[in-house]
């Protein structure tokens, strides 16, 4: 399988940010500081089960 | 006025207190947050500061030396007094258990329950969160990340010191004394305000992947695949044995928006690095050099001043290896007088904060 951890990315900056670019920044910069660099990731990425699970916490905690 | 800071080197908690409240009670402030060296007792100091401004909510954190407006010293402490006009309103929350999670959770509902609103949805440019933090328990990383899972909010703080002892640090709220604890503040301040984020690196183009690391000793086992000792020597361009040497002016970057959050090496261990701050595997370092400290914090401290059109307030959590620095090259005055003439209060810290947890900055909170 490819292209979750893209997708779950699209989702948290878009859930967080709103469309705000200031907050999309900052958000960016967060998923960077926990090892999740945005711009690594496309459609076509692998499914790392190790990212999956930093996202997934991420995502959960926004709920 | 708004804002205003004083200072004291007293060498009594009671002398000290009293010249702090002379200068500050006046105000009649909403909030006092201040620094103190580790020569005063810490459950004196807390105690009196609370006692001296009864009307106020008094917090603050042990220290590895202090900044005022105009100076930098040490075996001190500084306080601000903020007015009802500066601060609308705040709620300060201390969280006593940095390894339990449920309470930061438990801080943040009680953050919901002062705003009435929930902290996920908070307006970022009408709200700002002061974190201080015990600064030997190594919690920095997780708990600065869990606080931005929670909210767009901008934490912006420092780790407590202990003039360089290295044995306890503590953080104060209410009159009391904590180690191993945070204290929260959520500001919504009556100005604008904006952040300062500086460190004083340029990146030398060489790039040190972490191959293998060990998160929780914020150990890099492995830069490039090889030995982290032998990746960080070869890019330096010196031995293993030499490389602690260039630490403190080679320390790495992760670069973010072009701006580099700053990881310091603190140690060879075997042939494994130990860091100051989290390191992430797969996390792509640059090299840096030091670059010029004083000019670089001064165009940081302009930039701000023009974006504001002013500035009435600056909290300047300034990282003790760049003390350490201006000391070694005896600029510590210099520093000093970039704040002069603006109420500030500042100390040298054990780690900085700004949405993540970094190492040789200064982060600053600016306020109009």
């Amino acid at each position: 399988m490819a292209g979750k951890i893209k997708e779950m990315i699209d989702l948290i900056i878009g859930q967080r940010a709103k469309g705000n670019p200031m907050l999309e920044r900052v958000i960016k910069s967060k998923l960077m500081l926990k090892g999740v660099n945005p711009k690594k990731y496309d459609s076509g990425s692998p499914d790392d089960p190790a990212v999956l699970q930093k996202l997934e916490r991420m995502m959960h905690t926004l709920k | 006025m708004k804002i205003k800071s004083a200072f004291s080197t007293q060498d009594t908690a009671d002398a000290s207190v009293n010249e702090l409240a002379t200068n500050l009670a006046p105000l009649n402030p909403k909030m006092v947050l201040f620094f103190a060296s580790t020569k005063y007792d810490p459950e004196s100091i807390c105690q009196q500061m609370q006692d001296a401004f009864p009307q106020s909510q008094v917090f603050g954190c042990s220290t590895s030396g202090e900044i005022t407006s105009g100076q930098m010293f040490s075996n001190g402490i500084v306080a601000m007094a903020f007015s009802d006009v500066a601060l609308q309103d705040l709620s300060i929350q201390v969280v006593e258990d940095l390894q339990d999670g449920q309470a930061l959770n438990d801080a943040f509902a009680a953050f919901e329950a002062h705003v009435q609103a929930p902290m996920a949805e908070l307006d970022p440019s009408k709200y700002v969160g002061l974190l201080l933090i015990d600064g030997l328990a190594g919690a920095e990383e997780a708990f600065i990340e869990s606080i931005g899972d929670l909210t767009n909010v901008i934490f912006i703080g420092g780790s407590a010191g202990d003039d360089l002892k290295f044995a306890a640090t503590q953080v104060y709220a209410n009159g009391k004394s904590y180690r191993n604890a945070a204290i929260l503040a959520l500001l919504k301040p009556g100005v604008e305000f904006t952040f300062i984020k500086t460190q004083s690196f340029r990146d030398l183009g060489k790039t040190l992947e972490v191959t293998r690391a060990d998160e929780s000793r914020r150990e890099v086992i492995e830069f490039n695949g090889k030995p982290a000792a032998v990746g960080y020597a070869e890019a330096v361009g010196t031995t293993v044995d030499k490389a602690p040497e260039f630490f403190m002016q080679n320390p790495v970057g992760l670069f973010i928006d072009d701006e580099p959050y700053v990881r310091s090496p603190q140690q060879i261990q075997g042939t494994s690095i130990l860091f100051y701050c989290g390191v992430v595997e797969g996390m792509e370092l640059s090299l840096l050099e030091s670059t010029d400290m004083i000019e670089d914090t001064r165009q940081a401290i302009e930039q701000a001043r023009e974006d504001l059109g002013g500035i009435s307030g600056i909290i300047n959590f300034n990282c003790i290896l760049r003390t350490l620095e201006l000391t070694q090259k005896n600029r510590t005055a210099d520093y000093g007088k970039l704040f002069e003439g603006v109420p500030t209060v500042g100390f040298s810290t054990y780690g900085e904060q700004f949405i993540g947890h970094i190492n040789q900055t200064a982060t600053m909170l600016v306020f109009k």
